[in-house]
């Protein structure tokens, strides 16, 4: 099983490996200079009080190469498209599938040599691709502006998720080859069904996996020029708002209209105290930095499950689906 | 001796359903061990459903069937005591016949790489080249080459000489006749055509119209049937009409004997295999379908 696996996705593996390769070279070269240059900058801002401009500092702030570390975000999509969405169909398509079924290996051993090298797979450059994108963003994740790693984005890049995403889009890749047992339908569905719920649970499930915290700050922290009223890190959900007494939240400016007719009267000079004074203040809403593994974790542990499942169904169509 | 063995093939009221179509049904047969048997019938007939459900990569949705004494499934012991080549001969288009028959090597326990090697060395086809390159006929010796490593007691082909031209055809024939001789495995392979295949064969199951129509040794069916010419009234008794073909006064008759004819008034005449195999189809195929009856009449 292991050596047809290999003969018939070999020169796939090779590529992949020369892909991975390349990206490391660039990370790694860059990513020294950039620690050079990190360290540096923290033996002096710290007395320089300056240590606040340190993003500015790391040359990679041009664009480019921030944008291919961004880009890793798209690999295990890829992974999905090209490892799982032809495993099964290609077999199925080119008929090869009657005759691995008919050589001495029953289907569950077929399955499962194929299958978990497949998958096995998909772990390990995930790993690796995370592993290398989280050591070349550590000044960045230090530093945590302007994204801190618990951002949208730059949380789906690092850590464990993209191991988890890479196993799952291949998983996904495999089931639906398994379902329509064509390549092109496999793909597509792999595409749509990868896209779509990586970006709802991103956007709408992954701000709650633990009640955010509320962090009530004097009105004065929205004033131009205030110093940053966020905790160092952290990701913010609902930004800095004013709230005015009775609890409306009245986002980043209050109206006219809304203001009281003491303060209303006064020159814009003196609002904030007026204001203040009237019972306004401003809050954040926010998940701490400490969650950012735990969040990593359950995230994670999503995807892997949905992996779980779809492996299953894949199982029932492989072993009950004649051929 | 060989009436010892398990059949090679027995079924019993085995049918297999597509949704609300049945592909094959009622099909009961009992095929020996050793034989080299043609599985006949047009298209459509359920040949390939037949062969993949005794190849154990169907399920029947009716009926029971045992293959070499097993019910074909997915166990070891099964996959190992047969071969199978699909329709097509699918193989791994990117990999080398000698790529094939190297990796199988690892996934069958009775694997002869040897024997295939040298039958395909003595075809001289070209074992480093990727498969896909190769012709038909060489693709369909090396598929051959590589149901046979497992040694298997059953070899199940497909319509394996469909694609091929007549000169592969012939060498493909050739090369499997010399596989089954003694101490080869039963053959069961399918065609549409029998011509293709009454050199090699010794045994014969006729399907059509989803219907087993004959399953009997070749010289049974020869010695069986007859073709009988006479008034045109009710047919003799102790015969079986395959078919009839009404001329004005006279009635031809394809009959099945199930004992000598004493009737004087009916002449009595040997009938070749394929006029026998070409009545039972036409016959079968008119019931549903009017120009498979064409086909018949024609020869």
């Amino acid at each position: 099983m292991n050596t047809l696996m290999w003969r018939l996705n070999r020169s796939q593996a090779r590529t992949s490996a020369a892909a991975l390769a390349a990206l490391a070279v660039l990370l790694l070269i860059t990513g020294i200079a950039m620690a050079g240059t990190y360290h540096g900058f923290l033996g002096t801002c710290g007395s320089a009080h300056t240590c606040a401009d340190g993003h500015s500092l790391l040359f990679r702030s041009d664009g480019v190469l921030n944008a291919v570390v961004y880009a890793t975000m798209a690999v295990p999509l890829l992974f999905g498209l090209f490892w799982g969405a032809p495993l099964l169909a290609r077999e199925f398509e080119a008929g090869t599938h009657s005759l691995a079924w008919t050589q001495g290996v029953t289907r569950r051993r077929w399955l499962a040599g194929t299958a978990g090298w497949a998958l096995v797979a998909a772990a390990l450059w995930g790993a690796a691709l995370s592993a290398l994108v989280s050591w070349w963003r550590l000044p960045e994740n230090a530093v945590g502006i302007p994204y801190p790693r618990f951002d949208t984005g730059t949380f789906d890049i690092q850590g464990l998720v993209p191991v988890a995403y890479s196993v799952f889009a291949v998983a996904l890749g495999i089931a639906a080859g398994a379902l329509f047992r064509r390549l092109l339908p496999a793909m597509a569905t792999t595409l749509a069904v990868f896209v779509g719920l990586r970006f709802a649970i991103a956007e709408y499930l992954r701000p709650h996996y633990m009640t955010p915290l509320t962090k009530m700050l004097p009105l004065a922290a929205m004033a131009p020029g205030a110093p940053s009223a966020v905790p160092a890190g952290s990701w913010v959900i609902g930004p800095l708002s004013a709230i005015g007494p009775n609890g409306q939240n009245h986002g980043n400016a209050i109206q006219f209209s809304f203001m009281p007719a003491a303060c209303r009267s006064l020159g814009p000079g003196q609002w904030v105290p007026c204001l203040a004074a009237h019972g306004f203040h401003s809050q954040v809403i926010y998940q701490p930095a400490t969650r950012f593994w735990a969040f990593q974790g359950i995230e994670a542990g999503i995807f892997v499950v949905l992996a779980a499942a779809l492996i299953t169904l894949t199982w029932r169509l492989v072993l009950t689906r004649d051929a | 001796m060989r009436t010892q063995e398990a059949p090679a093939v027995d079924t019993a009221g085995l049918g297999k359903r597509y949704g609300s179509l049945w592909a094959l049904q009622d099909c009961s047969i009992t095929v020996p061990a050793g034989r080299v048997t043609a599985l006949i019938g047009p298209n459509g007939a359920g040949k390939t459903t037949l062969l993949k459900i005794l190849a154990g990569l169907s399920r029947p949705s009716a009926g029971e069937v045992t293959v070499l004494g097993r019910r074909p499934g997915q166990d070891a012991g099964f996959l190992d005591s047969i071969g199978y080549l699909a329709q097509d001969i699918p193989l791994y288009r990117r990999l080398t016949a000698d790529d094939h028959i190297r990796i199988f090597a690892r996934l069958n326990r009775h694997w002869d790489a040897a024997a295939a090697e040298d039958r395909l060395a003595a075809l001289n086809i070209p074992v480093s080249r990727p498969v896909g390159s190769l012709s038909g006929g060489q693709r369909a010796q090396v598929g051959l080459s590589l149901a046979l490593a497992k040694q298997p007691r059953l070899l199940l082909l497909d319509e394996p000489v469909a694609a091929l031209d007549p000169l592969a055809r012939r060498e493909f024939l050739a090369a499997l006749a010399e596989a089954a001789a003694e101490g080869g495995p039963a053959v069961i392979l399918s065609s549409h055509l029998l011509h293709d295949l009454e050199r090699v064969c010794d045994y014969l199951i006729l399907l059509s119209a989803s219907r087993t129509q004959l399953c009997d040794s070749i010289d049974n069916v020869i010695a069986t049937h007859r073709v009988l010419i006479g008034p045109r009234q009710k047919p003799p008794a102790g015969v079986t009409v395959v078919k009839a073909t009404n001329a004005a006064r006279q009635s031809r008759l394809l009959a099945r004997l199930d004992g000598p004819v004493l009737d004087p008034s009916w002449d009595v005449h040997e009938v070749g295999l394929e006029d026998i195999v070409l009545g039972y189809m036409g016959e079968a195929a008119g019931a549903g379908n009017g120009n498979l009856t064409a086909i018949g009449e024609a020869s």
